[in-house]
């Protein structure tokens, strides 16, 4: 498949809004939080992206920003004859009071410390995760640091 | 007979680097596993909140000792890629050498360290030895041995000194020779394919829905580098081949895992000699660097441990608003279950050595 045509089949797709290919090689695109599961397994199964690259939170203030990055290694997806991987950006806003999102880790085995990371340190909870607990920061560590309402004990200096 | 948990690390010669492996085990097999991280967790991200563009430089250096260059190439491409810079062509050149030197010297480390893991410490003292010509080639252009701050935004810091090229000619024509001796050492030593032979297997498929990359996932067969299939730099203009293994006896586990470095050794060299060969004269400074990024940008590089990835978001101030690192080592340490299970206690270093682990870059 080309990726002009994978751009134009996920774009159809339901609460899939703003894509658009940022490279020659990425599609990036939202998707509406309560349809992501599906959107998720179709793109694992359908168009064959079997990596899961990286999780990214973001606390954008007062929403959070989840990027999902998913590669296609055997590249049933194409950029014309080049040796080119496709690569999909997807973008889900969570509001602050409700930061929940179903867990992929049942798809792509990857994500699950992946997850497990966005958890630790910016408390996004994913449903149906296995095993959501802390993962760099030790057990009992309160708050997650890289949220920007964290406050630090210790005085920083100005650079 | 009862199963029971045992917790091999921190401190442990297994580990290299501080984590801690939980191996659930029935007498000698293991049954179940569960990686335990966080022991050197320095907040690399949120440090990198707090300071300017061109001050971050030097914190991806510090995220894994065994290959720095590659990490703060990752970061100054993010960078670019946002500030929409252009680099001279010579940079480019000059990058592809250091990222190729920075992977010999990388893969030698990791071969260093996992023969004493299987019991052969002369093997160590081998590696090391050749590691450290190396790191001789890495210090003339940066000035350091470790830690280089070598590549700059819009470039590299100084171009190349007289002479570079022919002290790489000659250490890599010595080094070639080596390595024909260590296969006669290595790859024909019957006990150091026992231990490494049909032990650690995954295949292909579970490598990718884990997310294990780079040289791991070439030894089960999938033909994927970055440095071909998202090409940055120079690489498109090189002649080089992917290092994979294919099917047969000896496919997925930790022989071929070694094989696959050591291959990907001799095509870093080979990728070195074209450069030469190809570099034209000029700067390897842009002249004018932005201060300031708006937007957000990600880049993938082929580090020497797999798929690096960088993410970047900024808000118009010189800052970034937030960072993401993705370690190749992360994924590949959480699948340790996968590729532990059925095997027994013995061949833990042997297996968790062979997929090349550095605890600097995973913990962050």
């Amino acid at each position: 498949m080309e990726i002009k045509e994978l751009m134009q089949e996920l774009s159809a797709f339901k609460g899939v809004s703003n894509a658009s290919m940022i490279r020659d090689n990425v599609v990036k695109l939202d998707i509406d939080k309560n349809s992501s599961k599906e959107f998720f397994t179709k793109l694992r199964d359908d168009f064959g992206f079997e990596h899961c690259s990286l999780i990214t939170a973001i606390d954008n203030q007062p929403e959070f920003e989840l990027v999902y990055h998913f590669t296609s290694i055997n590249k049933s997806v194409t950029v014309g004859s080049t040796d080119m991987s496709v690569m999909t950006e997807v973008h889900v806003f969570l509001e602050r009071d409700t930061p929940t999102i179903e867990s992929i880790s049942d798809l792509w085995g990857g994500a699950n410390w992946h997850e497990r990371e966005a958890f630790d340190l910016m408390g996004i909870y994913f449903v149906g995760h296995p095993d959501l607990r802390r993962v760099l920061l030790p057990e009992g560590f309160a708050g997650h640091p890289l949220r920007k309402d964290y406050v630090y004990e210790i005085h920083e200096e100005e650079w | 007979m009862a199963e029971m948990w045992i917790s091999m690390g921190p401190q442990h010669p297994m580990t290299h680097g501080l984590w801690t492996l939980k191996v659930k085990v029935d007498g000698e097999t293991i049954t179940d596993a569960d990686p335990e991280l966080g022991y050197l967790h320095r907040s690399v991200e949120k440090m990198g909140e707090r300071r300017k563009y061109f001050m971050n430089t030097t914190l991806p250096d510090r995220l894994c000792y065994a290959s720095s260059t590659t990490w703060t190439h990752c970061y100054v491409l993010t960078v670019e890629e946002l500030m929409n810079v252009e680099i001279p062509e010579r940079a480019k050149y000059v990058r592809t050498i250091m990222l190729e030197l920075q992977r010999l010297a990388s893969h030698l480390m990791w071969a260093g360290s996992y023969m004493p893991d299987l019991g052969h410490i002369t093997g160590a003292l081998y590696f090391w030895r050749d590691r450290e010509l190396f790191l001789n080639l890495l210090e003339v252009p940066s000035g350091s041995r470790l830690l280089y701050n070598y590549i700059r935004i819009g470039g590299v810091k100084r171009d190349l000194p007289d002479g570079f090229v022919e002290k790489a000619e000659r250490v890599m024509k010595l080094f070639e020779q080596r390595l024909d001796e260590y296969s006669d050492l290595f790859e024909n030593s019957k006990i150091f394919r026992m231990r490494t032979e049909d032990v650690g297997k995954f295949t292909a498929a579970q490598a990718q829905n884990l997310g294990i990359t780079g040289p791991n996932m070439r030894g089960c067969g999938t033909k994927f580098d970055l440095r071909r299939n998202d090409p940055y730099e120079i690489y498109e203009e090189i002649d080089w081949d992917i290092q994979t293994r294919e099917a047969g006896p000896g496919y997925g586990d930790c022989f071929s895992r070694y094989m696959v470095r050591i291959d990907e050794m001799k095509e870093s060299m080979r990728i070195i000699r074209d450069c030469f060969k190809k570099m034209p004269k000029g700067p390897t400074l842009a002249s004018t660097i932005p201060v300031r990024a708006q937007g957000e940008a990600f880049r993938r590089t082929e580090d020497s441990r797999g798929e690096a990835l960088m993410y970047i978001v900024g808000d118009g101030t010189d800052r970034p608003y937030r960072w993401k690192i993705k370690s190749p080592m992360f994924t590949t340490i959480s699948a340790a279950p996968h590729y532990l299970k059925g095997y027994k206690v013995a061949d833990i270093p042997a297996i968790m050595g062979s997929v090349d682990i550095c605890i600097g870059e995973t913990d962050k």
